[in-house]
């Protein structure tokens, strides 16, 4: 019988100490302060009921709406107007091609191919023969700018110059074929640009 | 008020800028826009460019086309010298910094794809491989 005793204690001992810890080990939870978020019911007063009715039958959202539009009507565009405005360009903007003359007129060009053998995309297309008085030039200097990447390691190979992305980018074309730039092409672009050209390379040497 | 104030002048200056009412008409029928701004010089081609720093970087600076090309006008009208300007590469206009001029320079030309005008490719070398022409007897 003792033995039952203090088995039974032992049983209440454990009951005791589960009921005395139960309020440091589990917090217990009141849900009582709830927040509305769905709808209000609308409130049946009169007064209410007359702002309601005002509101909708003088279309107020409506106006309000149209003020906003007419605001934004008269605020300054955020757009720019292409062509007669256009956006700021870097000095090292990679766009059309050009080849480059000397000062003197001859054509820088030398056909080291060093452009044709770094091109990514393989667009550079050369031939060079030895000109009447000796040296060597092109006799074909194709860049299908169907297949250019505008990468720029043509003008950053060339040795001379010759070769560069000028600051064109409006040579857009209707067809295929009139983007299959040849040595003609590429030289009057840099009869064109050359301006603009020497002038961006002049003001970018120091960081080349 | 004071903000009031600068708007009516802002319009003011606009109609002086486009030379009356007519002119301001015609201005938004042609650009889609109206302006006043301060006019920084004109190419040999008939554009006229102006700039007014009232304006964001991008729109501070325009070109207006000339008449004679009516409304085919384009971007690429714009020689290479002013559209260094116009495109912000450079703050000095050609006016004012002018670019060294080199007698086997081009003119300018326009981007002529889709007229009669228009570039198309040839071969700048002779063919490798020439057809046989059969003797003559």
């Amino acid at each position: 019988m003792a033995t039952l005793k203090v088995f039974c204690a032992r049983s209440n001992l454990q009951g005791l100490l589960r009921s005395a810890i139960r309020p440091v080990c589990a917090t217990q939870q009141h849900r009582n302060h709830f927040i509305q978020v769905g709808q209000k019911e609308k409130s049946l007063e009169w007064s209410p009921i007359m702002d309601r009715a005002a509101t909708s039958v003088f279309w107020n959202e409506l106006f309000r709406g149209l003020g906003i539009t007419f605001g934004m009507v008269l605020k300054e565009p955020a757009t720019i107007n292409y062509p007669f405005e256009k956006g700021p360009l870097s000095p090292r903007f990679r766009g059309e091609h050009a080849l480059r003359r000397y000062p003197s007129g001859e054509e820088r060009c030398i056909a080291c191919k060093l452009c044709e053998a770094i091109c990514p995309a393989q667009a550079i297309t050369i031939e060079a023969e030895p000109r009447a008085d000796g040296s060597r030039r092109t006799t074909r200097y194709d860049i299908d700018m169907t297949k250019c990447i505008y990468c720029g390691f043509c003008q950053e190979a060339c040795p001379v110059d010759a070769i560069v992305e000028g600051p064109n980018f409006e040579y857009s074309t209707e067809t295929r074929e009139e983007l299959l730039y040849n040595k003609e092409k590429l030289l009057s672009n840099g009869d064109k640009w050359e301006p603009e050209i020497a002038a961006n390379l002049q003001a970018d040497y120091l960081y080349r | 008020m004071a903000k009031y104030i600068e708007k009516i002048s802002n319009a003011l200056k606009i109609v002086k800028h486009n030379g009356g009412i007519v002119g301001t008409y015609l201005g938004l029928y042609r650009r889609d826009d109206f302006k006043w701004g301060t006019f920084v010089g004109e190419d040999k081609y008939g554009n006229k460019y102006y700039k007014n720093d009232y304006f964001f970087m991008g729109k501070s600076r325009w070109v207006e086309y000339p008449l004679s090309v009516g409304h085919d006008y384009d971007a690429s009208q714009i020689p290479s010298e002013w559209h260094r300007w116009l495109q912000y590469i450079a703050d000095e206009p050609p006016t004012q910094l002018p670019l060294p001029h080199r007698p086997w320079m081009a003119d300018h030309t326009e981007n002529f794809s889709g007229t009669s005008r228009e570039y198309v490719p040839y071969s700048t070398t002779r063919p490798k491989v020439e057809a046989w022409v059969p003797p003559k007897k």
